[in-house]
C-alpha cells in the first residue's frame, strides 16, 4: 500500500460498483429530474409556463382548481385510509374479533388491485347515464343516481381509500403490536382506566405509524391517475395528474412540465413531514419481553357485528370489484349486470349490430400484441430493477463510500416520492429529443422500460438490501471456511437463501408494472400499447364492458404471477428468520 | 403477607400451575425458580392480577385478591403492587420522568408530591442526570434503573419483578442485584422474583420456591435447598455446582457396584462434589471415569469426569495434581435417596 500508484487504483477498484451505480442511477433518476426543471426555466419557453401555470389568465384551470381538488382528494383519501385502516388493525391486533389471520390477509389485497380496476367497478354500480355509455347497476334497478355519487370527488375519493387503506392498515397494525403487550400491561398496573390507556399509552405511541400511513395514503392519492381520470374527467373534474396528463397530450409540454414539478413538490412534503415524524427521537424501538403475550381486548356483543362489518369492508374492497367487473364484461347492457350475459365482449366477432362493431378483446388485435407486450415488459423491468437493486444493495453494505453510498442510497429511494405521472413527464422531457449522437426515445418501449425500472428500483433496493443482509457475513464466511469456491457458495448457499426474497422482488414489481397506468399512460407506443392503457381508451370512449375485460386479464395474470411465486417460494418451507 | 391457598391455572385444559400453596411472611424476598415453562411466570401474573386464577384464593395480608372458585378478582390497581417487566415496559413516548410520573397521575398524587417521589425514585438509582431523556436514548442498564424507579414510586407493598435482570450482561446483572436487594430493604416491602437462573435465588431470596410442570417442588430458605433438598429434580436445579445424582438400582451403583449403604431401590443417591475423594488406582467403592473437564475456581479444581454416560463432578484441593487416570472415591453413605419417580426416602 506505499506505491502511489496503488493508493491511486485502490479506490476505483473498492469504489467500482458505488460508482457504476451511482452512474446509473443519475441517467435513471436524477438526470429526468434535473432536466424537467431546466426546461421550465430556460427563458425561451419555459419561464412563460410558469406564469402561465401560476399566475396567469388561466392559472385558475390550469393549477389553483386542479390543485383544490387534488388536496381535497388528498387530506379526504389520508383520513378515511387512517381511519379505515386504523380501525381493522385496531381489530386484527388488539381485540378478540374472530378470523383475524383472514382479516389481516384481506386487508392487505387491496393493493394489489390496481385503482383502475376499482374505478371501473365503481361505475358499473353507481354510474348514471349523463355523460353517455348508459347507467350502472343501481340506475337499472330504478334508482336514480345523483350526479354527485356517479361522477367527481366522492366516487374518487371513496375508491382510493378503498385503494390506499391496505397502506395504512400495514403501518399501523405493525405499531399496535408493539404497543400490545407489556406497555398496555404496565399501564393496567397503575390502575389506569382503558380510556386513559389508549389516549395516555396506545395513542401516542402508534401516533407516528398513523402519520406515516396517512401521508403515505397522502402521496399516493394526489399521485393517482386512474381515478380522477375515468371518474373525475368525464365531468371536468380536474386534478393535478389529469391536468399535468392533458396538457401534454395536448402539446403544452412546458405547462405540463410545471405542473410535474409541482405535483411531486406537493407529494414531497407532506411524506417529508411523515418520514420526519417517523425518523424523530420520539419513533421508538421497543424492547421485546418473552412476556409479550397479547392482551386480547374482549369485544363481548359487539363482537359479531364488528366482525360482520370488517368482513364487508374487506370484501367490498377485493372480492366485490373483481366480481361486479366479471358480471360487467359480460353483460351487454350496463343497467341489467346479470341477465343477457354474452361473450362476446371477450370472445365475439365483429358485429355491425354490436357495441358499433367492436369484436371481442380476443379478436382484437391490439390486445394479442398488448398482452405480449405487457408480460414480457413486465418481465424484463422486474428482472432489470432487481438485478440493479441487487448490485445497490451489495454496493451499499459492502462499500462505504463517503458522500458517494449516501447519494445512492438516497437517489434510489427517490421514485418512491415520485408520482408516476409526473416521473414520465420528467422522462420525455429528458429522452424527448435526440442527446447528442443518441435517438430520441419518445415512443419507444425502451423509453417506457427505463421508467418504469427507475419507478421500481425503490422496492428493488429494499428487497436486494433484506436479501443481501441475509446471505452476507457469517453464513457466507461459514461456507468459505469449508473450502467451497465462489461459484460452489453460489449455487449452495447463496442462491437458496436468496430465492425467496428474489422471488418476493420481482413479483412485486411485476405486478406493479402491469398494473401501471400513471407512467404507461404517457409513454405508451401508440402502435403496441400496454393492457392498462387499453382498458383506459376502451373506457374513455364508453365501451366499458371491453375495458372490465382487459381489467380482468391484467387482474388474472397478476394472479397467476403471484401463485407462481407463491410455489417458488413455498418450496422450501425452512424458516429462515 | 402473601398467601396462596391451592391455586390452580389452566390453559385450555392443561394446568399451567397446579394446585399450589404456600405463605411468605411481610419484607419476605420470595424467589420463584424454575425452568422456562414451569409455570412461574403464570404465578407471578395471577400475583400482578394480570390473569386470573381458574382455581384456589390469593390473599395480601387479610385481603382476600383473587378466588378461582368463585371468580373474584380485584383488578391490578387495588393490589398496591408494582411489576417489573423482562421488557422493562417503559412508554417510548415519554421521558424517563415522565415514566415515574405516570403512575403516579394516575393514582392522583398532588403534584408537589409527585416531585419529591421522582425526584428521590431516581436518586436512589442514581438515574437524575436522565430525567429528561427517553427510553430510547438511554442503554439497557439505565432503562432497567428507570424501570425500577417506576415501581417503586408509588411505594406499592408488594413488589413483583419477572426476570428483570435477564436482558443485561453478566457484569451489570451482578451490580444490579444489589440495586434490587437495595430497593427491597429500603421499601420494607414483600417481593416476589421470578428467575431461572438458581445464582440469582441463593444470593437474594429469604424463600425460594422451587417450581417443575406448574407444581412447587421445594418450597424453603434457599441454603436448605442444599442442605436439604426434597426432591432429585431440586438436587440437580440448585448449586454451584449442583449435587451428583448417581443411578442406583437394588443395592447397587449403577445397578452394578454393591453397596451395602444403599436401599434397594431404583432411583438415584445424591452425592455432593465435595463428598467425593480422587483417588490414584481402583480400590473399594471407587469409579473408574473418562475425564470430562477441568475448572479452575477459587483456588479448587472442579474435575468432571463421565462414568457410564453420567457426568460427575468433584472437588479437588490440589490443584496441580496429574490425572493419569481418573478414579472417584464415594463416600460410605450418600447424602440423599430419591426413588425413581424423585421423591426422597432418605
Amino acid at each position: 500500500m506505499t506505491f502511489p500508484f496503488r493508493r491511486l487504483g485502490s479506490p476505483l477498484a473498492h469504489h467500482g460498483l458505488t460508482i457504476a451505480m451511482a452512474v446509473i442511477l443519475i441517467a435513471l433518476v436524477a438526470a429526468p429530474l434535473v432536466t424537467i426543471l431546466i426546461q421550465t426555466l430556460q427563458p425561451a419557453s419555459g419561464a412563460g409556463a410558469w406564469t402561465d401555470v401560476l399566475t396567469g389568465r388561466l392559472s385558475r384551470n390550469l393549477f389553483w382548481r386542479p390543485t383544490a381538488n387534488t388536496m381535497i382528494i388528498g387530506l379526504g383519501v389520508a383520513a378515511g385510509c387512517v381511519l379505515l385502516g386504523g380501525f381493522l388493525a385496531w381489530l386484527v391486533v388488539m381485540t378478540d374479533i374472530p378470523g383475524r389471520p383472514a382479516i389481516a390477509f384481506m386487508a392487505t389485497l387491496p393493493f394489489m388491485i390496481p385503482s383502475f380496476a376499482t374505478s371501473l367497478a365503481w361505475g358499473s354500480v353507481f354510474r348514471n347515464g349523463r355523460v353517455g355509455g348508459g347507467g350502472g347497476l343501481l340506475e337499472g334497478l330504478g334508482f336514480s343516481v345523483p350526479d354527485w355519487l356517479s361522477w367527481g370527488m366522492v366516487p374518487t375519493i371513496v375508491v382510493l381509500i378503498a385503494h390506499y387503506y391496505a397502506l395504512a392498515f400495514t403501518v399501523i397494525a405493525a405499531a399496535l403490536a408493539t404497543v400490545n403487550g407489556d406497555l398496555v400491561e404496565a399501564a393496567q398496573m397503575t390502575g389506569a382506566s382503558r380510556r386513559r390507556i389508549l389516549l395516555g399509552i396506545v395513542l401516542p405511541v402508534v401516533a407516528p405509524a398513523i402519520i406515516a400511513g396517512g401521508s403515505l395514503a397522502f402521496a399516493g392519492a394526489v399521485s393517482n391517475f386512474a381515478a380522477p381520470a375515468l371518474l373525475g374527467l368525464p365531468v371536468r373534474m380536474q386534478t393535478l395528474s389529469t391536468r399535468l396528463f392533458g396538457m401534454i397530450e395536448i402539446g403544452q409540454t412546458e405547462r405540463g412540465y410545471v405542473l410535474a414539478i409541482l405535483l411531486i413538490a406537493i407529494s414531497a412534503v407532506f411524506l417529508g413531514i411523515g418520514n420526519r415524524i417517523l425518523n424523530s427521537r420520539r419513533s421508538f424501538a421497543t424492547i421485546s419481553g418473552k412476556g409479550a403475550r397479547p392482551r386480547r381486548f374482549s369485544l363481548s356483543g359487539a363482537r359479531l357485528p364488528l366482525a360482520i362489518l370488517a368482513w364487508a369492508i374487506c370484501i367490498l374492497t377485493t372480492i366485490l370489484p373483481i366480481l361486479l367487473l366479471l358480471a360487467a364484461s359480460l353483460a351487454p347492457s350496463s343497467l341489467s349486470l346479470f341477465s343477457n350475459w354474452s361473450l362476446h365482449y371477450w370472445i365475439g366477432q365483429s358485429d355491425p349490430a354490436f357495441a358499433r362493431g367492436q369484436p371481442g378483446i380476443f379478436h382484437n388485435p391490439q390486445l394479442i400484441s398488448a398482452l405480449t407486450t405487457t408480460v414480457m415488459l413486465g418481465a424484463i423491468v422486474a428482472v432489470a430493477a432487481n438485478l440493479i437493486g441487487i448490485l445497490i444493495a451489495v454496493a451499499l453494505t459492502r462499500q462505504k463510500v463517503p458522500m458517494l453510498s449516501n447519494l445512492v442510497s438516497q437517489m434510489s429511494f427517490l421514485p418512491m416520492l415520485l408520482p408516476g405521472i409526473a416521473f414520465a413527464a420528467a422522462y420525455i422531457a429528458l429522452y424527448g429529443a435526440p442527446i447528442g449522437p443518441l435517438p430520441a426515445l419518445y415512443g419507444t418501449k425502451l423509453l417506457l422500460a427505463l421508467a418504469l425500472t427507475a419507478a421500481m428500483l425503490p422496492f428493488a433496493v429494499q428487497t436486494g438490501r433484506a436479501t443481501v443482509a441475509q446471505i452476507s457475513g457469517d453464513i457466507d464466511e461459514a461456507a468459505r471456511m469449508t473450502g467451497a469456491g465462489f461459484f460452489r457458495r453460489l449455487g449452495a448457499i447463496t442462491l437458496p437463501l436468496a430465492i425467496r426474497g428474489l422471488a418476493a422482488g420481482l413479483l412485486i414489481s411485476f405486478v406493479n408494472v402491469i398494473g401501471d397506468l400513471a407512467i404507461t399512460i404517457l409513454l405508451y407506443t401508440p402502435t403496441s400499447p400496454m393492457l392498462a392503457v387499453l382498458s383506459y381508451s376502451y373506457a374513455s370512449d364508453g365501451f366499458h364492458q371491453f375495458a372490465n375485460a382487459v381489467t380482468l386479464v391484467i387482474l388474472v395474470i397478476s394472479m397467476l404471477a403471484t401463485g407462481a411465486a407463491t410455489l417458488l417460494q413455498g418450496r422450501r418451507r425452512q424458516n429462515f428468520a | 403477607m402473601i398467601s396462596l391457598n391451592q391455586v390452580i391455572k389452566s390453559f385450555a385444559g392443561t394446568n399451567a400451575v397446579d394446585n399450589v400453596s404456600f405463605s411468605v411472611p411481610e419484607g419476605a424476598f420470595l424467589v420463584l425458580l424454575g425452568p422456562s415453562g414451569c409455570g412461574k411466570s403464570t404465578m407471578l401474573r395471577m400475583l400482578a392480577g394480570l390473569d386470573q386464577p381458574t382455581g384456589g384464593q390469593i390473599r395480601f395480608g387479610d385481603t382476600l385478591v383473587a378466588d378461582g372458585q368463585t371468580g373474584f378478582a380485584l383488578p391490578p390497581a387495588g393490589r398496591n403492587a408494582g411489576l417489573v417487566f423482562q421488557s422493562y415496559a417503559l412508554w417510548p413516548h415519554m421521558t424517563v420522568a415522565g415514566n415515574i410520573e405516570w403512575p403516579l397521575k394516575v393514582a392522583k398524587l398532588p403534584p408537589e408530591e409527585r416531585r419529591t417521589r421522582i425526584a428521590t425514585a431516581m436518586e436512589m438509582l442514581g438515574i437524575s442526570q436522565f430525567a429528561n431523556r427517553y427510553p430510547g436514548e438511554i442503554s439497557g442498564g439505565q432503562q432497567q434503573r428507570v424501570a425500577l424507579a417506576r415501581m417503586i414510586a408509588p411505594r406499592p407493598k408488594i413488589m413483583l419483578f419477572d426476570e428483570p435482570l435477564s436482558n443485561l450482561d453478566a457484569t451489570l446483572r451482578v451490580e444490579m442485584r444489589l440495586e434490587l436487594l437495595k430497593v427491597h430493604a429500603a421499601s420494607g416491602a414483600t417481593s416476589v422474583y421470578v428467575t431461572h437462573d438458581q445464582v440469582e435465588a441463593m444470593t437474594m431470596a429469604t424463600h425460594v420456591a422451587v417450581m417443575n410442570r406448574g407444581r412447587i417442588e421445594q418450597f424453603d430458605a434457599p441454603e436448605r435447598l442444599l442442605s436439604d433438598p426434597s426432591s432429585a429434580f431440586v438436587a440437580g436445579f440448585v448449586g454451584t455446582p449442583p449435587a451428583n445424582l448417581i443411578p442406583i438400582a437394588d443395592g447397587k451403583w449403577f445397578g452394578t457396584i454393591p453397596d451395602p449403604s444403599l436401599p434397594n431401590v431404583i432411583g438415584h443417591a445424591m452425592v455432593r462434589p465435595e463428598a467425593i475423594e480422587l483417588v490414584d488406582r481402583p480400590g473399594q467403592r471407587t469409579l473408574n471415569l473418562t475425564l470430562a473437564e477441568i475448572v479452575p475456581m477459587a483456588g479448587r479444581r472442579l474435575v468432571t469426569g463421565i462414568a457410564n454416560g453420567i457426568r460427575i463432578t468433584a472437588i479437588s484441593d490440589d490443584a496441580n495434581r496429574i490425572l493419569p487416570e481418573l478414579h472417584f472415591r464415594l463416600p460410605a453413605a450418600p447424602a440423599a435417596i430419591f426413588v425413581k419417580e424423585g421423591k426422597r426416602i432418605s
